[in-house]
């Protein structure tokens, strides 16, 4: 719009002239302000965002393997450090990683849709109460409930292993709980944007209340699923402070918190720093491509054409 | 198809808000019925009462030959168009035709044929496979009509179709519905806040106000003969020209004054209206159309007509007649329905003049009066209504 405005403005002002002369004439102090500026701040951001991952990578390759030989241009590139990752205990960690976190953010999506359905679409007794008291307990971090946490599932582990420490389960579900909150808050704001019409249209064509969520609903607020799948991918994969207390056995670690073992002994962290890196750039690429592959989910104007407009 | 009974029907909100009042319609099986008022009449109430979307405080619903007070909106076998029409963005406008057939696990070459029975029908065959948002209005608004007609239910209920099209498609769409509801024959229920729409479409109209049934009729019946000033106002357009006037015995019979005019009550209306006479020395609502006044000189028996001599305001020519808007010097009345009817004019676009009572007359189009003309205009005093200043009634018997 800016763009438009001053470009006539300086026609304008030129009178008859053609508008390719006065733009070359102009170009210097305008060609930044319209253009060059947001490349400049283009730029910065990138080179911010790319410098860290240019350093890993290098490291990941660098076959010294330490910290300080470590450089942001690799010097010599190998392998090694993946062959020796793969030969250890990361491909379980990796494994488990991804279980984990596939299902906590499966699973806390398609619960918190239940949820925010009925929060947007039913009025019950206590909904107000319900709702509110959502959004107090998804205030506070989990971390700060983690001595509770600690105690009841101390308890958990003795009388129900299999959902206790060490387990990938037990994690899942405490995973669950913390996106809960945020979740269905997310959720049902996006939920109240589809019209009731649609749901009242299906209802008068014979739907029941789960054929009207999981036939019109679902498909329309695809956008929120993926972004809310995609979060609690990327929350959960990168967790880390709850893991390492929950999972001390090496077969139950996740990959953040066997990565950390890595470089957490003072003696060797610097030893072990290009396998780290290589365990990390690993670890990046299901992120990336379940981002890649929920991109076409996430576009607005799915309910463009529903109702008037 | 089948006859539906509303009996006794109220809606009461839980904050005590009264929606729908004693509602009490019996609409037989194939009949096309409007519920007509101005918004928040409780028409749109009593449509989604019938469609199950709001529960029944009290009386009794009868569809066909079932009390269908506690039944969910899927097993009463309706149809429902949307003022917003509602239609299911994801799917095609095949799908969406067919989304209720599906539902009912119809066979799939059953409901093919349905679909493409109904696409015929409405002209829709070339857009099936589009989704919505590549249709234009009147498109979507006939793919909300598809899905109510393939299902071949036993009641239509449409809850303003036609409010979100532009007047000219509006116009056409109207002829559609019609047409469609006549060949299939089904009982239809059709709510609209359009007095045009609810002259034109409907088999009988019943004019809501306020929760409360005003008239339920057919809609020439609603016009020549309306039982209050809130029908008269409302069904017609332009609404009927009312005024204050006075009763008066004379030796030929019944003369009312309109300011300054008097006006002789053929014997014919008397004996139509026994009540009107003890009217006599009191005060009165008088109504009359604008087709019933006429330019005097151009009138047909103008010599035994009723005159009033006043000057023009203001005219308009819409070629197969002339729109003359002019002052009477009798007060407004002013009762609880004419604000009702002000109010909803208000939220309308019609103007409303604060300046004096101004009448609005139809002339032929041969007429030559213009604006600032003093005109003798002709009144028909056969088609004279009366009505109680008090409680807005029709005045009878």
């Amino acid at each position: 719009m800016a763009h438009t405005t001053s470009e006539s403005a300086v026609q304008a002002a030129t009178g008859s002239q053609p508008p390719e002369l006065v733009r070359h004439g102009s170009a210097k102090g305008g060609w930044f302000r319209r253009t060059g500026f947001s490349h400049l701040v283009g730029i910065l951001a990138l080179a911010f965002s790319i410098f860290p991952i240019l350093f890993v990578v290098s490291a990941s390759l660098n076959p010294v393997g330490t910290l300080s030989s470590s450089t942001l241009l690799p010097r010599e590139v190998s392998l090694a450090n993946y062959q020796t990752l793969f030969d250890g205990s990361f491909p379980r960690w990796f494994l488990n990683s991804l279980i984990i976190a596939s299902l906590a953010a499966g699973i806390s999506m398609l619960i918190s849709a239940c949820a925010a359905y009925s929060f947007s679409r039913f009025r019950f007794r206590g909904r107000r109460t319900g709702l509110m008291s959502l959004l107090l307990v998804q205030m506070f971090p989990q971390f700060l409930a983690i001595v509770a946490i600690y105690l009841i599932f101390a308890e958990i582990t003795e009388l129900w292993p299999a959902v206790g420490f060490n387990t990938s389960a037990g994690l899942i579900l405490l995973y669950l709980g913390g996106a809960l909150g945020v979740n269905t808050w997310l959720m049902k704001g996006f939920f109240d944007t589809i019209p009731k019409d649609l749901d009242e249209s299906a209802k008068m064509d014979g739907a029941t209340h789960f054929q009207v969520f999981s036939g019109i609903i679902l498909p329309l607020v695809a956008p929120i699923l993926a972004i809310t799948g995609l979060l609690g991918f990327i929350g959960a994969i990168n967790e880390f402070l709850i893991a390492i207390i929950f999972l001390r056995e090496d077969e139950s670690k996740t990959a953040a918190v066997g990565l950390y073992g890595l470089i957490a002994d003072p003696l060797t962290k610097n030893a072990n720093f290009g396998e780290f890196s290589a365990g990390a750039v690993i670890l990046a690429v299901p992120t990336v491509a379940l981002f890649m592959y929920l991109q076409r989910y996430i576009v607005g104007g799915l309910t463009a054409g529903a109702v008037k407009g | 198809m089948a006859e539906v009974v509303l009996d006794k029907v109220n809606k009461q909100y839980e904050n005590g808000f009264h929606a729908v009042k004693d509602l009490d319609i019996e609409i037989a099986d194939g009949e096309f019925i409007v519920l007509v008022g101005p918004s928040g009449c409780g028409k749109s109430t009593a449509l989604r009462m019938i469609a199950g979307l709001e529960d029944i405080t009290s009386g009794t619903l009868t569809i066909g030959d079932r009390v269908v007070n506690t039944l969910a909106s899927r097993d009463r076998d309706i149809a429902m168009v949307f003022q917003s029409y509602a239609l299911y963005p994801h799917m095609s406008v095949a799908d969406n035709i067919a989304y209720g057939l599906k539902l009912r696990r119809m066979d799939k070459s059953e409901i093919e044929t349905r679909v493409k029975r109904a696409a015929d029908m409405l002209e829709l065959g070339p857009l099936l496979d589009r989704k919505p948002k590549q249709l234009s209005g009147g498109q979507r608004q006939r793919v909300a009509m598809g899905r109510a007609i393939v299902r071949e239910p036993q009641v239509f209920l449409m809850d303003e179709p036609l409010s979100n099209l532009d007047a000219k498609l509006r116009v056409q769409m109207r002829a559609e519905i019609a047409q469609v509801q006549r060949d299939l024959e089904t009982t239809t229920i059709y709510v609209t806040h359009d007095q045009t729409e609810a002259m034109t479409m409907g088999d009988r109209v019943a004019l809501m106000k306020a929760g409360v049934l005003q008239q339920l009729g057919a809609p020439q019946h609603l016009y020549d003969h309306p039982d209050n000033i809130f029908v008269a106002g409302f069904i017609g357009s332009p609404p009927m020209n009312m005024a204050l006037g006075r009763v008066e015995r004379s030796d030929g019979g019944i003369t009312v004054s309109l300011g300054g005019a008097t006006v002789q009550v053929p014997a014919s209306v008397t004996a139509a209206r026994p009540a009107l006479a003890s009217y006599a020395g009191r005060e009165i609502a008088v109504g009359i159309r604008s087709e019933d006044m006429e330019d005097a000189s151009l009138a047909r028996d103008a010599a035994s007509r009723a005159r009033l001599t006043t000057s023009v305001a203001l005219t308009e020519a819409l070629g197969s007649e002339i729109v003359v808007h002019f002052p009477v010097d009798a007060p407004r009345v002013v009762t609880e329905d004419t604000k009702a009817l002000e109010e909803d004019a208000h939220t309308g676009d019609a103007p409303v003049s604060h300046h004096g009572n101004i009448w609005v007359a139809s002339f032929s189009p041969r007429s030559r009066v213009r604006h600032g003309d003093q005109v003798e205009i002709a009144i028909d005093q056969e088609r004279l209504h009366f009505f109680d200043p008090e409680t807005g009634l029709a005045i009878r018997d």
